[in-house]
């Protein structure tokens, strides 16, 4: 128990240095942003999708920061557990929507779209929700990011937390 | 791939990697060779683990399903074909942890893999190769406390043994209520009631009195007519008023004379009735206490329902099972489907399709079963939980002949939710030669009875629509071996009967099946009931006339003071009959001629 405690914490620790290394770091805000927000979409909609086949393609083609996705990644799929709940309304309202009925009835005719699986209430939720929230979140991260750099970055690399961080991280010589 | 990477500590920012220009800023082209790796490296993972997660999917769902574990060899899937092999299936009997009810050495098809990509599973031909039923098991199968079936046969007969002795009449009486006691208590207090309510009724009703009063003033109209004209038509008036007087209180009495009779009538009826009930309660106790044709047709009953029961109920309890997986179990809301998944969250929703196919369908299904007596095979069609989607049911057809100890078999039947509103299942099985081998009839220890042999043929028809279960049965055994553990200081009846069931040589019998899946009644008929009064005949003569004699005897007894007093109640009722007899017969009279001088029929007017 104790042991699974020091796991938790140690990898608590690993992702706050991770991500204080990341938006520290002199990568291209956007790329980071756009990495938080492609993690936005793999982690709010269940994995084993085809749309995040796609995603995939777009993570390592596009120059997107790899360690902000992964990190936003882990992130948002243990949030998502808490929001199935919304995801499945969200997803069930709209594929019952009357207007909609064409649409939907159209894609359920298309190997592809069925292949993804649309028609499921949490994957259509999810996948609609983690896409409207895609372009803001985009944006306010990239606002946060120079923001930080601006404004906190001097500060926080005086502080102690960061000294403590970099003594665990590299020992005490760094 | 690593120059967007940070590579920097909080504390120590890196100095700034170079830059690239235009596309370059935000395109890798090594990312395309990155994901082909990647892709290809989880298309790897996957078909080195997809056996394994396929084999523990059905294990699982199957194990959930069963309420017993589900056990599987190996699954093989190959994707060119796309098709896939299961080996060594087991399903374990969930009332016997022990054994399998189903072993299954083979299953393999082939599957429609567009369909596959739009998640239909289609299944054009499946092989079922040696499948066996009730194969013993290493380890136990079960999973856990098992909830009990809730299937029963209603008023499943017990296996009583008739007893040669005399019952105690006076313990018989001491415990069992008789219904002629209680009809007469009844009867007697609804007389009374009756009887008091007349009782306020004649009160009401005109009474002699009243008639005097009549004939007092027809005599004074008498006398007023003699004193000339002016009487006389003041007269007129007056026996016009008296007449009509009387007419209503005619029909007063006349009518309630009615209704008495007509109550009386019924009160006669149950009266009768009752004069009967104690014969009534000797036939009843007669027949549950002594030997009688009755008790030796529940004998028979039961020697066969017990075995018939058990695999009615083994059979009704599996088709439940399977239940779930006859009908998709799909919700409407508006112009869609919602169906929840077995597993997984969520829910799909169903729109029309363009060319509408089931969620899984396997076609044609062979299937080859390895039972003690030989190969059966069979054809199962159309298997599907979506029978309205594909319009057809499902229909099995299964035959083996030339079989050890069994000449021929055929099976056929069908399950039906095409129009998952009024469900119809129907089967038909026809056996012919199956050499029946030590087969339990009683395990009573008063009289154990076992079929050592039997050549059997044996016709049934099952239907199930919707609730309700309709099945016949005729079955029909030849050079029938039957063994008894009748005891050595057993009486004479059970030395009879066994003896009968030894000489048994043939037998026919019928049953009918009736109710619901979970509760069933079965009729049954057979010339096992014959054997046994033939052969008991004697001794249950005997017994049935002195039994009978003293229960009449002591019935009389107990029955003949209520019955007594209810004579006496039921004449006093009579009495109030004759008064208002005698009342109608006053009134009539008065407009017949009851006055001093002939009443209203001797006053002459003179228009």
């Amino acid at each position: 128990m104790l042991q699974l405690a020091d796991d938790v914490r140690g990898r608590m620790i690993r992702a706050v240095y991770k991500l204080l290394q990341v938006i520290g770091s002199e990568t291209e805000p956007g790329q980071i942003s756009l990495g938080f927000a492609f993690a936005l979409i793999a982690g709010f909609t269940p994995l084993v999708s085809l749309h995040n086949l796609l995603l995939l393609f777009l993570i390592l083609v596009l120059r997107v920061n790899l360690s902000a996705f992964f990190l936003g990644l882990a992130f948002f799929s243990g949030v998502a557990y808490l929001l199935d709940p919304v995801f499945h309304r969200v997803g069930l309202a709209v594929l019952t929507a009357g207007p909609l009925e064409g649409l939907w009835t159209t894609l359920y005719n298309s190997t592809l779209w069925r292949l993804e699986g649309f028609n499921n209430s949490i994957v259509m939720g999810s996948l609609i929700v983690s896409l409207l929230l895609f372009v803001p979140f985009y944006l306010v991260s990239n606002r946060l990011i120079l923001k930080y750099r601006e404004h906190f970055l001097a500060w926080v690399q005086k502080t102690k937390l960061v000294h403590v961080l970099n003594i665990l991280r590299y020992g005490a010589g760094s | 791939m690593t120059g967007d990477r940070a590579s920097s500590t909080p504390a120590a920012p890196p100095k700034s990697p170079q830059k690239p220009a235009g596309a370059g800023r935000w395109i890798r082209w090594p990312g395309v060779i990155a994901f082909a790796v990647v892709t290809v490296l989880l298309a790897a993972v996957w078909w080195l683990l997809v056996d394994g997660m396929i084999e523990c999917a059905i294990e699982r769902a199957g194990t959930q399903a069963v309420g017993a574990k589900v056990e599987l060899a190996a699954a093989d899937l190959t994707l060119l074909p796309l098709g896939l092999t299961l080996n060594g299936l087991q399903v374990t009997d969930p009332d016997e942890p022990m054994t399998n009810a189903v072993e299954v050495q083979r299953i393999s098809f082939l599957m429609d893999g567009l369909n596959l990509l739009r998640r239909k599973v289609i299944v054009n031909e499946m092989t079922v190769d040696g499948v066996r039923f009730g194969t013993p098991r290493k380890t136990s199968g079960a999973i856990g406390k098992q909830e009990p079936g809730v299937i029963q046969m209603v008023a499943k007969t017990k296996f009583v043994l008739p007893s040669a002795q005399i019952p105690d009449v006076k313990e018989i009486l001491a415990k069992e209520e008789l219904r002629s006691l209680k009809l007469a208590e009844t009867l007697r207090a609804d007389i009374q009631a009756e009887q008091e309510r007349w009782k306020q009724q004649l009160a009401e009703l005109p009474n002699k009195a009243k008639f005097d009063e009549y004939r007092q003033r027809l005599d004074k109209l008498k006398s007023a007519g003699k004193g000339g004209l002016g009487g006389i038509v003041g007269g007129a008036g007056e026996a016009t008023a008296i007449q009509k007087d009387i007419s209503q209180d005619l029909e007063k009495i006349t009518t309630a004379k009615k209704t008495f009779d007509s109550n009386l009538a019924r009160i006669r009826e149950r009266m009768d009735g009752a004069t009967k009930a104690p014969e009534e309660d000797l036939r009843r106790l007669r027949d549950k206490y002594a030997l009688s044709p009755q008790g030796l047709a529940n004998m028979s009953s039961a020697l066969i329902e017990g075995p018939l029961g058990d695999r009615i109920e083994t059979a009704l309890r599996w088709y439940a099972k399977l239940q779930p997986y006859l009908q998709s179990g799909g919700e409407r809301k508006g112009n869609v489907e919602v169906v929840t998944p077995l597993r997984g969250r969520g829910v799909d929703v169903r729109f029309k399709e363009q060319a509408p196919l089931p969620d899984v369908l396997v076609r044609t299904a062979k299937v080859g079963m390895d039972l003690s007596a030989g190969l059966v095979s069979g054809t199962i069609r159309n298997i599907t939980p979506d029978q309205p989607v594909l319009g057809a049911p499902t229909t099995f057809e299964f035959a083996g002949d030339k079989l050890t100890g069994l000449q021929s078999l055929k099976l056929s039947g069908e399950i039906n939710r095409v129009d998952q509103a009024s469900p119809h299942d129907a089967a038909t099985l026809n056996v012919r030669g199956y050499r029946l081998l030590n087969l339990p009839l009683s395990t009573d220890d008063s009289l154990p009875v076992f079929v050592k042999e039997a050549l059997t043929d044996l016709d049934l028809k099952a239907g199930l629509r919707g609730e309700a279960l309709d099945a016949n049965l005729a079955a029909t055994l030849q050079s029938v071996q039957v063994t008894t553990g009748v005891k050595p200081d057993a009486d004479a009846v059970a030395k009879a009967v066994a003896s009968a069931l030894s000489d048994i040589k043939s037998l026919h019998v019928k049953a009918d099946i009736t109710g619901t899946v979970t509760h069933y009644a079965v009729r049954l008929s057979s010339d096992l009931d014959q054997v046994l009064k033939q052969a008991l005949g004697k001794q249950m003569q005997e017994q049935m006339g002195k039994f009978e004699s003293k229960l009449r005897t002591a019935i009389a007894g107990k029955a003949a003071k209520p019955l007594a007093d209810l004579r006496s109640s039921f004449g006093g009722l009579a009495g109030i009959g004759d008064d208002l007899a005698h009342r109608v017969q006053q009134a009539a009279g008065l407009t017949k001629g009851g006055g001093k001088d002939g009443g209203l029929g001797g006053l002459k007017l003179p228009f």
